[in-house]
């Protein structure tokens, strides 16, 4: 594997999560938070 | 824009720094978004009070096209660079939000015969990829990049892969130009080629998750069409982003067997590593969402919240893609992506077609 992709997968046990891992998360914080009812209502 | 070619390269940079440096971007996907929205609402009303022909555009499209016009005039200055590039974040967390508006039994209904035709389109499009790259004698390497490419999904296939099989920065970004540019096209010629085909959002929609290469593209293709549509892109787009694993695992081992690859040690822990966690985020909210976790209210909400995370990746569609840029990474690839992606069209809506008339879409 090259250097490059090293230090990426270094740099990712670093930070614990990916991207997606991230992503994910944001998601179902913002779901706990409608389901609590902290956005009763979310405009569009 | 350069880094919309250039392979990312991590750097080590303190967690509150990094914060700090996407705020700007984000801030400017933002304003790009919202202007799409209040083009959306007022050029309308404003051309109906004139008596203009004026044909309705979609947020999305405004917010592509603002987008464009940035990128593509000024450009994108550095401080808002990083902030930019979090526009597939956004993407991720509004596809695991729509999750919400999938019940799981739609999701299987509507899952499995997409498995079948994303099967039927990743075999086809890595056999004809592969042979044009020949026929065009391009580096076997790039060959693999524009297969995976354009069979699985876009941009991050194309990274993915270049991991697995020690392919050069070179051809990562010859493989990244085609595909970004031939997605920024597709944005532009599917939603026309749909309606001149009167094809039913469901249709299209699972057209545009087959044929659309890259997640946010193909949920923006979608999108232009209709909402229902753009549900349903983003699920087809989403049940060939589950099989990226497959797809890099399949190419390592090939590519370790002519001894130009490392050779993959635990593969299940390989197929893990690459498998796009999100679409289990997608699915685990879609169980909650089927066990009544939520009401009708709070999956209104979601949804909405779903929407603004696409509003970000939308605008962020549009401020990544500068077409100098993109037309500086050489004809050759460009043109096998073109041919390929414009065969790799046509047999899917023929795959569609088919599928149309076996599950009465």
């Amino acid at each position: 594997m090259s250097n490059t992709n090293g230090e990426v997968l270094a740099s990712s046990k670093r930070r614990g999560l990916s991207l997606d891992g991230w992503a994910v998360l944001l998601a179902f914080a913002l779901a706990a938070l409608v389901r609590a009812g902290v956005f009763k209502h979310v405009p569009w | 824009m350069a880094d919309a070619v250039v392979v990312p390269q991590v750097q080590p940079v303190r967690p509150a720094l990094q914060f700090l440096k996407i705020i700007p971007g984000v801030l400017l996907l933002g304003v790009v978004g919202y202007a799409g929205k209040l083009l959306e609402q007022n050029v309308g009303k404003y051309a109906k009070a004139h008596h203009w022909t004026f044909p309705n555009i979609e947020y999305v499209l405004w917010a592509i096209l603002i987008g464009l016009a940035i990128s593509n005039t000024v450009g994108i200055p550095q401080i808002f660079r990083a902030g930019v590039a979090t526009y597939e974040f956004w993407l991720k967390a509004g596809i695991v939000l729509l999750g919400s508006r999938f019940l799981l039994g739609d999701v299987l209904k509507l899952g499995v015969p997409s498995l079948a035709l994303v099967l039927i389109e990743i075999a086809f499009a890595i056999a004809f990829m592969t042979l044009l790259g020949r026929a065009f004698n391009l580096k076997p390497k790039l060959t693999t990049l524009l297969a995976v490419g354009s069979a699985v999904c876009g941009v991050s296939a194309i990274i993915a892969t270049k991991g697995a099989i020690d392919a050069d920065d070179e051809d990562s970004s010859f493989a990244i130009a085609a595909i970004l540019a031939l997605g920024a096209l597709s944005l532009f010629t599917f939603p026309l080629i749909g309606h001149a085909l009167h094809l039913t959002d469901h249709a299209y929609g699972v057209w545009s998750g087959l044929a659309v290469d890259n997640t946010a593209e193909a949920a923006a293709a979608g999108a232009l069409y209709s909402d229902a549509a753009g549900k349903l892109a983003v699920l087809t787009k989403t049940t060939r982003n589950a099989l990226i694993g497959f797809v890099v695992l399949a190419y390592a081992i090939y590519w370790a067997s002519k001894g130009q690859a490392q050779v993959i040690g635990n593969k299940a822990t390989f197929l893990w590593q690459k498998f796009p966690k999100f679409v289990l985020g997608f699915l685990l909210i879609s169980l909650l969402a089927t066990l009544a976790v939520f009401n009708k209210e709070q999956i209104g909400a979601l949804a909405n919240l779903s929407r603004w995370a696409f509003l970000l990746t939308f605008a962020g569609v549009g401020l990544r893609t500068n077409f100098r840029e993109l037309a500086k990474q050489g004809l050759k690839p460009f043109a096998v992506g073109a041919i390929g992606e414009v065969l790799i069209a046509v047999f899917t809506l023929g795959l569609v077609y088919g599928a149309q008339r076996v599950f009465h879409w």
